[in-house]
């Protein structure tokens, strides 16, 4: 196919050379295929290669943060998490998301809810403050009703006290 | 003479009142009094099986139900906070030397009541007789009778047991009350309906998505819930006959904890619309009436006292949740709880007086624990288990909730007092009880 649009590039160098070499009216009637062959050419030029798509931010990137028994203030640990969270929320400026807090199954139903939204309060209040739009990142709880693990021991419930990423849209 | 043996259920040492208003209210203080001193004294009653009355020969259905009714009638009196059944095993009756149980040996069973029940059945329905014997006076000073199709045998033996309770106390009998709870299908959280003692149960919602706090309306078909069923946590209500869902309340942020005041007429919940968790109070549509909290801290769990003039509430103001009461207009708070690390979950009793909420005990359980409105006056009720979800019956003398004690999460109920603690669902992951209204 490339050497085909070659042989037909140099094709219509010849002709137009030969063209440019003759003179007279008779020229102009003979310039009408010369002008549609180009359009042909055009056509038949290889498409440059699809760019690459623009990778995406995938949720398994983004880092879980996690809290102590009734605490929501963010631990050494929990705000490196967010600092990487942070780096791939500058890198994907696209990207919108929704942090869910969550708890352990011990407490009640009612203040875990609370505690649950402070802690994604928390996790929102950090990357807004280092400079991610608040508009990117809503919150939601879901208190106790979303357990990770079914254990119930400290194990279990370090792992279930925690805010999880989710991407909206990007 | 009936009141007389009113208060002889009670075990009344006072000198009886004769003004009855003055009577039921010596009954209310005596069970809050019975309460205080640790001294619980509860009259056996016993329960003897229905008989049958008429000429006519009858099916072996018909006796089956009669069988029925006696088990609803003693089950009933069984649960009662203030009867204790009086037992009829062969083991009790060798253990006194009781060969025929008529009323002398009732009375060496330990009753101090006696319920005599007798059945007709006359075309489709069933006519059924209750007598009231005291056994020590040989005497029977009350008898009601109740006719019903016999398809409604279930009904008709909580009504007697109702009537019965409404002669020996003056109060309203909660038998004929309805329950509603969530249990986990899936990955969701659906609403249930049942019976007080869990007999036919039904599912209120069956949308696949985190159904919690169920609250029944004392003056309408209507169960006010919080659901994820859009995504985020909105107000919801279902009516309880046509199963008809519709949103309530949507704001920014969650919405929680709902509680209907006593009259029926406003919700107080939980919403975190202006960035933290606050107390409001809304009318019956969702619209905001009043801001009753405005604290950097969490505040929860809001619940009514019987007349509605105030609430108390959890929050975690000090550090740790603990249970605080303010008016109904948001002042003059106060805090009632410092036993322990953790309280939260208050559930004031609609016989006022008393608080039950769920405590963070030094062996680091969830337990109930009960409280006077005074803040004295603290006792643990449970001691196995995490224990949450306390809500009253309308009487005030029973308690429902929510254990891991056997396993996976039940509901159970006890007296208010922690006894008789019993496991009401028996399948399933159970939780977020709540129990509806008098009939």
């Amino acid at each position: 196919m490339k050497r085909l649009g070659l042989l037909v590039v140099i094709g219509l160098l010849t002709v137009s050379v030969i063209g440019m070499s003759c003179g007279g009216p008779k020229e102009v009637v003979e310039e009408v295929p010369v002008d549609t062959t180009p359009v042909v050419v055009e056509d038949t030029t290889p498409p440059p290669p699809p760019p690459p798509p623009p990778p995406k931010l995938k949720e398994s990137q983004l880092q879980t943060v996690y809290f102590d028994f009734d605490k929501f203030n963010l631990r050494g640990d929990a705000k490196a998490s967010l600092d990487e969270n942070y780096g791939l929320l500058i890198e994907f400026e696209n990207a919108i998301i929704k942090i869910e807090g969550h708890c352990d199954e011990r407490g009640t139903v009612e203040y875990n809810m609370s505690l649950g939204e402070r802690r994604a309060r928390s996790s929102q209040d950090y990357l807004v403050n280092r400079g991610i739009a608040p508009e990117r990142i809503s919150i939601i709880s879901y208190g106790k009703e979303r357990p990770l693990e079914a254990g119930h021991n400290e194990a279990a419930w370090g792992k279930n006290r925690r805010c999880e990423f989710r991407i909206i849209s990007q | 003479m009936r009141r007389l043996f009113q208060v002889l259920v009670f075990t009344l040492l006072a000198v009886a009142a004769t003004d009855a208003t003055a009577q039921e209210r010596n009954v209310r203080n005596i069970f809050f009094d019975t309460l205080r001193s640790g001294d619980i004294r509860s009259t056996p009653v016993g329960v003897e099986e229905m008989t049958y009355v008429g000429t006519d020969y009858i099916s072996g259905y018909d006796s089956t139900l009669m069988r029925y009714i006696t088990a609803v009638v003693q089950f009933d009196v069984d649960f009662y906070a203030d009867f204790d059944l009086v037992l009829t095993d062969s083991f009790f009756l060798k253990l006194y030397e009781i060969d025929e149980l008529d009323l002398l040996g009732w009375k060496r069973l330990g009753a101090t009541y006696l319920v005599r029940l007798e059945a007709e059945f006359p075309g489709s329905m069933i006519r059924a007789r209750w007598r009231l014997w005291d056994t020590s006076r040989k005497q029977q000073f009350a008898k009601g009778r109740i006719e019903r199709p016999r398809d409604e045998w279930r009904d008709m033996g909580h009504e007697i047991a109702d009537q019965i309770v409404h002669t020996l106390t003056g109060e309203p009998g909660i038998f004929r009350t309805r329950i509603v709870y969530a249990r986990e299908v899936g990955q969701a959280k659906e609403l249930f309906l049942a019976d007080f003692d869990g007999a036919n149960e039904r599912q209120l919602t069956s949308n696949g998505s985190i159904n919690l706090s169920p609250v029944m309306s004392p003056i309408s078909n209507d169960v006010y819930f919080i659901s994820y069923l859009d995504g985020d946590p909105h107000l919801y209500r279902v009516d309880i006959n046509t199963l008809k869902v519709s949103k309530v309340a949507e704001y920014p942020g969650i919405i929680a904890a709902p509680a209907i005041s006593p009259d029926g007429r406003k919700i107080a919940c939980v919403l975190s619309r202006d960035g933290n968790s606050e107390i409001y109070v809304l009318d019956t549509d969702g619209n905001i009436i009043k801001r009753l909290t405005n604290h950097w801290a969490i505040d929860t769990s809001p619940t009514w006292s019987p007349d509605g003039s105030m609430l108390a509430f959890a929050s975690d103001r000090s550090g740790a949740p603990q249970v605080y009461t303010m008016d109904s207009d948001g002042l003059g708070v106060r805090r009632l709880t410092y036993q322990s690390s953790y309280s939260d979950s208050p559930i004031w009793s609609a016989r006022g007086g008393r608080i039950t909420f769920v405590s963070r005990t030094p062996s680091r359980r969830f337990d109930l624990a009960s409280i006077d409105t005074s803040g004295g006056d603290y006792r643990v009720l449970t001691e196995v288990g995490m224990n949450e979800n306390p809500h009253f019956s309308p009487d005030g003398k029973h308690v429902i909730f929510s254990s891991t004690r056997l396993g996976s999460r039940s509901i159970f109920t006890m007296d208010l007092t922690g006894r008789n603690q019993r496991r009401l669902t028996r399948e399933g992951v159970c939780s977020n009880p709540n129990w509806g209204p008098l009939p």
